[in-house]
């Protein structure tokens, strides 16, 4: 993770009763350039992250004296506004539907690829900072208009699928950011399976011959063993 | 806790505990359940058979009846009795009429001439006793009257008397009779009449009525075990069903006798729960096997290579490699493990929601999302998806299933080959998802293999899956009430290709 360029250093809570997963994260995420502060139990979790203004928090569903949905729920009832994110070993769709519907932002199964870990991360720290109403997405000179759907780089139009547009334009929210294939696949085609070819790196391909091809500067950048970035 | 003094005293415990709510104290409740109004020790005492609802149920039943024939027949004494003392009551107003009319006619003369006339009258049931003021014995059958005559008006009288006999005994017979003081001269009259006949009947009755009592009583318990034994039989049979399946005989089910009553009812709801129950041991009973089966290998793989790369020194090189290997062994576990777990769910059938959702839709999604990967592999990828083909199922199992046929595709079919998804109306009311591609296909012996759990043709051991795929096509084709079809596709003999037909019924 060497080669990942941080967008900025987020305050990250993580609420997780195994040591040696709570090491493992905290590593992962300090790796990543973020700065981690650990509690061991759902009681202390929902203190400090009442207490003290975090990016983001990832916690575990099953803890120790409050389990991670209510503490989520407890939490958002409170007002709390920190984005959340699941991490559980019950990964199902499921599960999933009832995590978010607690009030999480976001959910990742257990065991999970560390760089899984860290995009999704990011994805969260980056919402609190991203306006609501925007109508134009920019990364470096490319330029997407949501409204009349049109996107150009460098003044040059881009003639985009439907789906590839989509897949742009998640690409373009979080730019700067590590993306995997599972977020993609997940909020780009709504799906939460493991498809075992690799059908998604064929779709960034294709996005990335539309809109990088006659620049010498490439835009969409694969991270090895992760992911994609769009150069911000 | 103390009871108020002015308590009655049979406002014992056991009494205020049958009273829903607490009354009072530092307790939550009593510590021993004493509700029942049997005291426990009786209870034990009491045989197996009288706690069963059986005897209960006949208990209450006959207890019933013979309230009811009681009351019948206590009505049936009551009537008949009051009858004929009213009846003989009527004859005798009748016959003072008469004679009341003749006093007043022809004076004592005249009444006293009718009583001899009376007197002399066979069939009769009456008898006479005429006396003067002075208290003389005018007429009659008796010597005197049982009783003063009353200074006025009437008066009741029953009384026994000796009535001779033809053979000259005299035998006591028990009558009633009315004694009336006659106006102006003073002089009384008494008709009485005999009450023999009265009391044979009324002791006919009640002696019928103590014989039938009885009886009624013993035939409605009688009745009532009959009628309850039936139920209490059924009941019976639930319990022995529930018996045999808790001592491990999972198979059984409660018979079904097909009347459609409330028995049978239960018994189908019974039955389709422990046909539930079986599914879901049999799931979890599978996934063991599964986990036994699948996973122990790799795993003593992965225990292996470090148990070598713990025994030699080495090259930070190798180390690297081999722990590269490592993590990619651990995720295939893992993929398998997550599959196992999967399957187990959709076996049990607790995963998945069922809404009307568009199968063409979602077709078009999974043709869009795998049509480049194939074109890069150097397949080519076609579809003919008919709009509108609607199902009730879960859009992401459907979707996986779909991504795992055509994944099957990919894989099998060698560079250059096609692969053709499409949606068409099936037989009857079925829906067909075809996936067709032009690889090797699966020769017919081995496809309801193929589709068991684990199984890989040898020839695919080389490719990398968790043999699980199908699997889990066929369970959620049968989790959504369809099937897995496998067929040969359009090539030739040799290499005849695959069509695999999720078959789903129409929403």
């Amino acid at each position: 993770m060497a080669d990942t360029l941080h967008p900025r250093c987020l305050k990250v809570l993580v609420v997780e009763d195994d040591n040696e997963m709570a090491s493992f994260i905290e590593k992962v995420l300090e790796d990543a350039g973020h700065e981690v502060e650990c509690a061991r139990d759902g009681a202390t979790g929902l203190a400090r992250a009442r207490a003290e203004d975090f990016d983001a928090l990832v916690v575990d569903r099953m803890l120790p004296e409050k389990d991670g949905l209510t503490l989520i729920r407890e939490f958002r009832d409170a007002g709390g506004t920190t984005p959340a994110l699941f991490l559980s070993a019950l990964g199902d769709v499921q599960n999933k539907v009832q995590g978010l519907k607690a009030g999480a932002e976001d959910y990742l199964g257990k065991p999970f690829v560390p760089a899984e870990l860290a995009a999704r991360v990011e994805a969260l720290g980056r919402r609190t900072t991203s306006e609501p109403q925007v109508t134009t997405l920019r990364a470096g000179d490319l330029e997407m208009n949501l409204l009349t759907r049109k996107v150009t780089r460098s003044g040059k139009k881009m003639d985009l699928q439907p789906r590839e547009f989509r897949l742009l334009e998640y690409l373009m929210r979080h730019a700067g950011q590590v993306v995997t294939r599972t977020m993609l696949l997940e909020k780009v085609w709504d799906y939460n399976f493991d498809p075992q070819t690799n059908v998604i790196d064929v779709h960034v391909s294709r996005l990335r011959a539309k809109i990088d091809k006659d620049f010498p500067e490439p835009l969409l950048q694969t991270v090895r063993g992760a992911g994609y970035r769009l150069q911000g | 806790m103390k009871l108020p003094a002015h308590w009655p005293a049979w406002l014992t415990f056991e009494r205020m505990a049958k009273l829903p709510a607490k009354i009072a104290g530092q307790f939550p409740r009593l510590p021993e359940d004493i509700r029942f109004p049997i005291p426990e020790r009786v209870r034990r005492a009491m045989p197996v058979f009288v706690r069963t609802t059986t005897f209960k149920l006949a208990l209450l039943y006959s207890l019933m009846i013979a309230a009811f024939s009681g009351a019948l027949l206590a009505y049936l004494y009551y009537s008949t009795v009051y009858y004929i003392r009213v009846e003989s009551e009527r004859r005798i107003t009748v016959e003072f009429e008469q004679l009341a009319n003749a006093y007043y006619t022809g004076g004592m003369e005249r009444l006293s001439q009718s009583v001899f006339e009376r007197m002399t009258l066979s069939g009769s049931p009456f008898y006479y006793y005429l006396e003067d003021t002075s208290g003389r014995k005018i007429a009659g059958h008796f010597p005197r009257l049982p009783d003063d005559p009353p200074e006025s008006g009437m008066k009741t009288v029953y009384f026994d008397f000796e009535l001779p006999q033809s053979d000259g005994s005299k035998t006591l017979r028990p009558a009633a009779g009315r004694i009336v003081r006659l106006r102006d001269n003073g002089g009384a009259l008494m008709v009485a009449f005999d009450t023999a006949q009265q009391t044979v009947i009324v002791d006919r009755i009640q002696s019928a009525i103590l014989v039938a009592a009885p009886v009624a009583l013993i035939l409605s318990l009688f009745g009532g075990v009959l009628i309850t034994r039936g139920a209490a039989r059924r009941a019976e049979e639930l319990a022995k069903t529930a018996e045999a399946v808790i001592g491990g005989e999972l198979s059984r089910r409660v018979p079904v006798r097909g009347t459609g009553d409330e028995f049978d009812r239960l018994a189908q709801r019974i039955n389709a729960m422990l046909d539930q129950i079986g599914k879901l041991v049999e799931a979890s009973q599978n996934t063991g096997n599964a986990i036994a089966h699948d996973l122990r290998s790799p795993l003593t793989r992965l225990r292996n290579r470090l148990e070598i790369a713990l025994a030699k020194p080495m090259t930070e090189e190798a180390a690297s490699t081999t722990l590269g290997e490592t993590v990619e062994e651990v995720d295939r576990v893992l993929d398998t493990f997550n599959a196992i777990l999967r399957l187990a769910r959709l076996d049990a059938g607790t995963e998945g929601l069922r809404v009307r959702m568009d199968l063409s839709e979602v077709a078009e999604e999974l043709a869009e999302l795998f049509d480049p990967a194939c074109e890069e592999g150097g397949l080519s990828f076609r579809s003919q998806i008919t709009r509108n083909q609607l199902v009730l199922g879960d859009r992401e199992l459907i979707g996986q299933a779909i991504s795992n046929l055509i994944d099957n595709a990919v894989k099998y079919t060698p560079q250059g080959g096609a692969i053709c998804l499409s949606v068409t109306r099936g037989p009857e009311a079925m829906i067909d998802l075809t996936v067709l591609d032009t690889g090797p296909g699966i020769p017919e012996v081995e496809r309801p293999r193929v589709i068991e759990r684990f199984h890989r043709l040898d020839s695919a051991r080389t490719q990398p899956g968790s043999g699980l795929g199908l699997s889990l096509v066929q369970s959620v084709a049968e989790l959504h009430g369809g099937e897995l079809v496998l067929a040969d596709g359009n090539g030739p003999k040799d290499c005849p290709g695959l069509k695999a037909t999720l078959r789903l019924p129409r929403a």
